[in-house]
């Protein structure tokens, strides 16, 4: 009798806990992704849960602690940097689904570093013109005044009318060369760096050879209820402050 | 006393009986479980008829779901607006888009638009192909077959060569002259009077540091089949075209060096990426192919 008893509220227990996970999950995925910091509970229900995903599909490129590693050009998700977006929940989400340059129609795909050293710099775009090593160098000497260090002053002020003119790099850098997270370009005037270690070699080979980072899309493979909860872990290691402690 | 007590309990309480009321009950119990069960499952599955919206969907038309996510996406770009901010109005606009566009699309299954409409055609070619790469992307290869790629594929990862060239024209008619004073004109700086007694001048094809690819448009391919191969303040042979005789003087010659791993990796995994996914669309076709039944007419064969 006492074991049909014990018997019977296990189950019981566990259709409870079936349930109240199922009905969590649900809410998850029907509150607006950039409200869920506002709610600790479900922060740490999303956070725990996406986790062990993260390590599963991105930390392969993102590492363990998702700071990446600029020599793969592989970006820091840890730090206030957004390359894309201005990392609200809804922004890392749609990364995560559609991904960047992933070929899915639907991912971020609207600019890429052209390759000035080549005869084409940009196929996509004809109007884009090759530069010499010179005017490379130019450019380089603009992007460290801009950064703030040190650069020969001619070089400076051919570069920055090259930026800003004929070479192109205003239009997705923006004129101040900080960027444009509608599109992916990244602030050239900051300390970080996404390829290499901000060195006058690591530029020219950026400029010269051009860079197309990739994201996949995981839309196929993983589900809405995993997507989400990826999103929120990401944004719970680049927003540490914000998450709740314990579980 | 105890057993006293046990004969005195209800047949259906004593678990060491056997009870037809209990059996009923529990089969009943069983039975009642077994199919909420089972039409929890009916009605939630996905491709089945449902009776609520799944949590990461807005919307089924005719069961086809419309995309939480993409319904925020949507929001977002036409309003700018998250799903907190969206007026009410702005929200129904929205989905009555999505939900038309669902409509629309059911609609051109219906009348099988595939089979007439160019732009269909195409657009459903495109989708198919993406989707072949998308799954070629979401496959991460390991370090080591991305050295191995990298090794067998070595010869792409180079750098652009540089060179700082000059290029002198002379007339034909003095050929004989300039091979006599060809040392005089193994510099940077030829000397005017030089150039004077020779008829010569600088041709303006080329000008400072110039990438390989430039210096080639620039020079045209004989010019620069001999320039790449002079080294740094080296001089090369009178060189006979249609506009006169040339001679190259080399300033600078930085020829192409390979990259190593770690500064083409991102390229590699890129080409690597393209590869399989060239290979997985050559393979789809090939299966299409196979299971199609393609007759071609006699004419045509």
């Amino acid at each position: 009798m006492r074991f049909t008893i014990v018997l019977i509220l296990s189950l019981l227990i566990g259709a409870a806990v079936f349930a109240s996970t199922g009905y969590v999950e649900r809410r998850l995925l029907r509150i607006d992704p950039n409200a869920l910091p506002d709610d600790p509970a479900l922060l740490r229900f999303a956070v725990s849960r996406g986790q062990p995903l993260f390590m599963v599909h991105c930390a392969i490129c993102h590492g363990v602690s998702g700071t990446g590693d600029p020599a793969k050009g592989v970006p820091d998700l840890t730090d206030s940097d957004w390359l894309y977006g201005s990392g609200r929940v809804a922004d890392i989400e749609q990364i995560i689904e559609y991904g960047i340059r992933s070929r899915n129609s639907r991912s971020w795909n609207l600019a890429i570093m052209p390759a000035y050293a080549r005869p084409r710099p940009n196929p996509a775009d004809k109007n884009i013109r090759p530069l010499s090593p010179g005017e490379i160098s130019d450019l380089i000497e603009f992007l460290f005044r801009q950064q703030g260090r040190a650069a020969e002053a001619t070089m400076v002020s051919r570069g920055a009318a090259l930026f800003t003119g004929d070479a192109g790099c205003f239009d997705c850098h923006s004129v101040d060369a900080k960027g444009d997270s509608a599109i992916g370009a990244p602030n050239l005037t900051d300390a970080i760096t996404l390829y290499g270690d901000g060195s006058r070699d690591a530029l020219f080979l950026s400029i010269a050879y051009g860079r197309q980072g990739v994201c996949p899309a995981w839309i196929k493979k993983l589900g809405a209820p995993g997507i989400r909860e990826i999103a929120v872990y990401v944004y719970s290691i680049s927003h540490p402050a914000e998450i709740p402690n314990g579980n | 006393m105890a057993t006293d007590q046990d004969s005195r309990r209800a047949p259906w309480r004593d678990l060491t009986q056997v009870s037809g009321a209990r059996s009923l009950v529990l089969m009943t119990m069983g039975a009642l479980t077994g199919l909420i069960l089972a039409g929890y499952s009916l009605f939630t599955a996905r491709g089945t008829t449902t009776l609520s919206v799944p949590a990461e969907d807005v919307a089924l038309v005719n069961q086809q779901a419309i995309s939480r996510s993409d319904y925020l996406i949507l929001l977002q770009t036409l309003y700018g607006v998250d799903l907190s901010h969206a007026t009410r109005e702005q929200r129904r606009q929205v989905l009555n888009d999505m939900i038309r566009e669902e409509l629309f699309v059911q609609r051109g299954k219906e009348l099988d638009l595939s089979s007439s409409d160019p732009e269909a055609r195409s657009a459903l070619v495109n989708a198919v192909e993406l989707e072949v790469s998308e799954n070629a992307m979401t496959a991460q290869p390991s370090e080591a077959t991305l050295r191995q790629f990298y090794a067998t594929h070595q010869d792409r990862y180079v750098s652009e060569g540089i060179m700082n060239v000059q290029d002198w024209v002379f007339p034909t008619g003095e050929l004989r002259n300039i091979a006599a004073n060809l040392e005089s004109l193994k510099s940077a700086a030829i000397p005017a009077e030089t150039l004077a007694r020779l008829h010569g001048r600088e041709s303006g094809k080329t000008k400072d540091e110039e990438f390989y690819f430039a210096a080639k448009i620039h020079l045209g391919d004989q010019l620069f089949a001999n320039a790449r191969e002079l080294s740094d303040g080296t001089s090369s042979t009178p060189i006979s075209l249609s506009d006169g005789v040339h001679v190259l003087y080399m300033v600078k010659n930085k020829r192409p060096v390979p990259f190593d791993f770690d500064k083409s990796r991102a390229q590699v995994l890129n080409d690597y990426r393209n590869q399989a996914i060239d290979q997985l669309r050559a393979g789809d076709e090939s299966f299409l192919r196979k299971r199609a039944n393609v007759r071609v007419a006699d004419d045509l064969r």
